[in-house]
């Protein structure tokens, strides 16, 4: 794109008083624009630093190996927490990964047009819904008239994070080149061999990101879980998914409504626990993920 | 090539097909197939689940329940109108904060920002969309809470207070208007992301015939780039307005859970998100539950209305081009 | 060619479709109907989780702090591992209701419709607390005189401000701000609410009549926090916030707390004296369990009482889903209501008086 051609300086129009206005007019802009750009980025930083220099006094070792100390204690952790969720989210993601790749295999392998697009608009709907929804709707589905469990809760993070891996994916599978699918058709093989053998190889670094990005968001998810498995003591570790686990989204959750400075000091460490590696996992997927899709597209 | 060309089942001559394709590929097939039905079925079900459980309360209620504003456990009187109304208010006053400041921002990452800075940029703002909300309510309470009653909206009252929205004592960071600073927060993102997309299709050629006239960088951009992009703007616009009144967590954690309608935006609100949030660990058994499940369902019409809305605006917008 | 293939797979999924939906569809009807009855026919499928090791309860946030000090020690002593859930009184009676938990905890006793609901349930005293008026004024000093007649007109948004007469005249000599008074109530169901609700009702026909007594009630205005934790969260962060919060929280979160006048024109600083001074004067005794034991606004003669005492409730059913875990139950409420109050002072919980306990007592041997 040509570069914006300005009038010479010492020429008539560039002394004009309205064009000086307009010019005016558009650095203002400009300025603003940046001014935004810089306004977003910095709340960002601001939000970042503020959880890192608060939570600071509370991270130590204890924090990652014990559990929550009782009433009014000092001291204690947040390991049953780290578990729980690790457990939830593994849950989750065995449920929510395969059956996302397979959906996304269909529509771009094996559906007509018609169904693909209703698929894909469904799954981009199911994407909109709210987590808190999702929450009631596991709660009516599975405790109610029982118990809270981690397997419901592990469950509603799955519907939330499907429609993710599955668009996701779908994108991936879209970019494959569709010269593999005539070279896999020329030797006489069949479609699902096709898809096995060389499609779902060749996107699997896409694929894979896709998925870790999934994960990552639904690890800070708590509306899905706070009508799921949100009463749980703190003391033990329960690793049973059959009762309610307990999570870190939660905790931070409850800790963040209470008065004591200790709980608040815990509630920063443990969202720092938790931004830091959905930031971290974000980051890096999304980088491999740009250059995976370069290397596809090429 | 499409999906459907028939692969012959007679190949060469005397090549049968083997007994492994012969179970594999109607059985790979069946399998997608079903994850395909589960994904779809997913979203009917949650529809008929919450409607379902909402039953009781639709029946004592009817649709008046949208108009009632009392939440009485006591005499067991519910109704929404006072969360809708918070609803809507947050929600559309985040957006009106939210799309400028995106269009704004996506202005730079397109037009102005250096190539080195574009992508850093672009991903440092998607990046607060992957803040956990509960992360930003916890921030939302402890530092910008003190900070709104203790600067913000001594400022804001001291000449706005004629509006009725900006009048009243600020005593708590509880308040519909921290509510609203974090939402703009959580939608923004997703309308920059959306918008930049929107802009970096824009023709060059356009845009270099209005240099050619003489325009500045601003007329350019508003002869070019925005009429071309309203209507993508407003898909996305929308989108970010479904992820308002979705979002739960952060707003119960700083809204303050009224269950009036006030004035003022220095005042304690309720959304329909963070009312059914705020009373997760107990509702009163049969209909105090049914009422908060009520909630849901209107909360998920809403946001079909709003998702189904946007995806069609941003179909037809696309196809247009 | 026949039926093109794509043509096939298009309605084969489109009927497995159909057939998913009204599946679920059928099989939701049948666990909706459960729901509407309020508790689960079924019965102890959440107590599945419970054995003679493992006890699942959940309910009343004032005795999560004893609760928290209980768990590990009993665990420690007797090897079984006790899960509680703080989800407020209402959620507490409604958990054992629906048998999801073992058993229930809430410092409001049962209404005789959620004591039929839960179909032969057992309430037992098991501490003994007080409901404090804490508040966060700047410019107020700590212990402020106040009484029942102007905490209701407080909490009905009818005091507005710090410096209001009615508060002034019962604080002679103190400097009062104008700051604006903000009420902080519970939003879940909660004890402390029956507690307060029922002392203001009390003590005030109009408070009674305009809001009545119940776990959740309909307050005008004001700001809501969830649990004891919650609410102490709102207070602390609003100047000029006032609140009913359980004794343990203001203990912890060292707050300014209220002087509140009892029958007797005193105003008696809330703690394990006055509390068990207002124990002392109920004539009741709950015996067989299904009754609860009101301390609110003791007469005249209890001098030194506190006016907003209250017991606190383990509520289980009679018949427990196996006699391990009967026994294991009998156990723990057992060395609660004994060895366990032993927890409780540093914590400002009273101990439980005498006629209570081997009333307790007599009450558990019915539990099978």
């Amino acid at each position: 794109m040509s570069a914006l051609a300005q009038p010479a300086p010492g020429s008539r129009l560039h002394a004009d008083r309205r064009y000086r206005r307009r010019r005016l007019l558009s650095r203002a802009v400009e300025g603003i624009s940046t001014l935004a750009a810089a306004l977003a980025v910095a709340v960002l930083a601001l939000v970042i630093v503020s959880v890192a220099l608060r939570a600071a006094p509370a991270i130590n070792l204890d924090f990652f190996t014990k559990d929550p100390a009782p009433f009014g204690a000092p001291g204690g952790g947040i390991r049953d927490m780290i578990v729980g969720s690790a457990i939830l989210v593994g849950i989750a993601s065995a449920i929510a990964i395969p059956l996302g790749i397979l959906v996304a295999i269909y529509t771009t392998e094996f559906a007509g047009h018609r169904v693909a697009t209703t698929i894909r608009f469904a799954l981009d709907i199911l994407n909109g819904v709210p987590t808190i929804v999702v929450g009631i709707f596991i709660y009516g589905l599975l405790v109610i008239g029982r118990t809270q469990s981690g397997w419901a809760g592990a469950l509603a993070l799955s519907v939330v994070e499907l429609p993710i891996v599955a668009r996701s994916a779908q994108e991936v599978l879209g970019l494959v080149p569709r010269a593999l699918h005539e070279a896999g058709l020329a030797l006489g093989l069949r479609r699902w061999r096709i898809v096995l053998r060389i499609v779902l190889p060749t996107a699997a670094g896409g694929l894979l990101t896709g998925a870790v990005l999934g994960v990552a968001r639904v690890a800070g998810e708590t509306a899905p879980l706070l009508f799921t498995t949100s009463i749980f003591s703190t003391f033990g570790t329960p690793t049973n998914p059959g009762e309610a686990l307990p999570n870190i989204p939660v905790e931070i959750f409850s800790l963040s409504e209470s008065p004591s400075p200790q709980d608040h000091a815990r509630a920063w460490a443990a969202a720092l626990v938790l931004v830091g590696f959905v930031l971290i996992v974000s980051i890096v997927a999304r980088t491999f993920n740009e250059r995976s899709r370069r290397r596809l597209g090429s | 090539m499409s999906a459907t060309t028939p692969i012959p089942s007679r190949r060469f001559a005397g090549a049968r097909v083997p007994l492994s394709d012969r179970i594999g590929e109607p059985a790979f097939r069946a399998l997608c197939a079903l994850a395909a039905a589960v994904a779809v079925g997913t979203l009917v079900w949650i529809a008929e689940t919450v409607f379902d459980h909402s039953g009781t309360a639709f029946s004592t209620f009817g649709l008046g329940f949208l108009g009632h504003t009392t939440w009485d456990p006591v005499k067991n009187h519910f109704g929404a109108a006072a969360f809708l109304y918070g609803t809507f208010v947050s929600s559309l006053l985040a957006l009106l904060i939210a799309t400028p400041a995106a269009i704004l921002i996506a202005i730079y990452l397109t037009e102005l920002a250096p190539r080195i800075v574009r992508r850093p940029v672009a991903m440092l703002v998607e990046l607060l969309a992957a803040i956990p909300s509960v992360i930003l309510g916890l921030w939302g309470i402890i530092v910008l809470g003190p900070f709104l009653t203790g600067h913000l909206e001594p400022f804001l009252r001291s000449f706005l207070s004629w509006i009725p929205l900006f009048s009243g004592a600020s005593s708590s960071g509880y308040s519909m208007l921290n509510a609203v600073l974090i939402l703009t927060i959580m939608i923004l993102p997703i309308i920059t992301a959306l918008t930049r997309e929107i802009f970096a299709t824009t023709a060059g050629d356009l845009k270099e015939g209005a240099y050619a006239l003489g325009a500045t960088r601003w007329e350019m951009i508003r002869m070019t780039v925005l009429p071309i992009a309203r209507p993508g703007i407003v898909g996305a616009a929308v989108l970010g307005l479904g992820r308002a009144f979705g979002e739960a967590i952060a707003v119960t954690q700083v809204i303050g859970n009224a269950t009036q309608i006030q004035a003022s935006l220095f005042q304690p609100a309720g959304t329909l998100a963070a009312q059914i949030a705020s009373s997760y660990q107990s509702a009163n058994p049969g209909l105090g539950q049914s009422s908060l499940i009520y909630l849901a369902a209107i909360l998920l019409v809403l946001s079909l209305i709003v998702n189904i809305g946007a995806r069609l605006i941003v179909r037809r917008f696309q196809r247009g081009r | 060619m026949t039926v093109p293939r794509r043509r096939i797979w298009t309605i084969a999924t489109a009927g497995l479709c159909a057939v998913l939906v009204a599946a679920c569809g059928s099989s939701a009807k049948h666990s909706s109907s459960s729901t509407h009855s309020g508790s689960s026919t079924t019965g102890s499928s959440g107590s599945s989780l419970a054995s003679a090791k493992q006890l699942v309860g959940a309910g009343s946030t004032l005795v999560a702090p004893l609760m928290s000090q209980w768990e590990p020690t009993y665990d420690q002593k007797y090897g079984v591992a006790v899960t509680y859930g703080a989800i407020g009184s209402g959620g507490g009676i409604e958990s054992i209701t629906g048998r999801s938990v073992t058993f229930g905890a809430s410092d409001a006793p049962l209404t005789p419709q959620q004591a039929a609901a839960c179909k032969g349930c057992l309430e037992i005293p098991w501490a003994l607390a007080a409901t404090d008026v804490a508040y966060h004024v700047q410019g107020v000093p700590n212990n402020l005189k106040l009484t029942g007649p102007v905490l209701a007109k407080i909490w009905m948004g009818q005091i507005t401000s710090w410096n209001d007469p009615a508060i002034a005249r019962l604080n002679p000599g103190v400097k009062l701000p104008a700051t604006k008074i903000v009420p902080v109530h519970r939003t879940d169901g909660s004890g402390d609410t029956f507690a307060f609700t029922n002392y203001l009702s009390h003590v005030d026909p109009a408070f009674k009549s305009k809001i009545g007594v119940a776990t959740t009630v309909n307050w005008p205005g004001g700001v809501g926090g969830k649990g004891n934790s919650g609410v102490g969260g709102v207070l602390q962060s609003t100047n000029g916030a006032i609140a009913y919060i359980a004794i343990a929280y203001v203990l912890e979160n060292k707050f300014d707390y209220a002087l509140v006048q009892n029958a007797a024109g005193r105003y008696p600083t809330p703690g394990i004296a006055s509390i068990s001074a207002a124990a002392r004067a109920a004539t009741t005794v709950p015996k067989g369990g299904t009754q609860g034991i009101s301390l609110v606004d003791p007469p005249a003669s209890a001098a030194g009482a506190y006016p907003i005492s209250t017991f606190t409730y383990v509520i289980v059913p009679k018949r427990s889903s196996s006699p391990a875990v009967a026994g294991a139950l009998r156990k723990f409420i057992g060395w609660a209501i004994t060895a366990g109050q032993a927890d409780g002072p540093k914590l400002d919980f009273a101990p439980l008086p005498a006629a209570v306990v081997s009333a307790d007592k007599a009450t558990l041997a019915e539990l099978r």
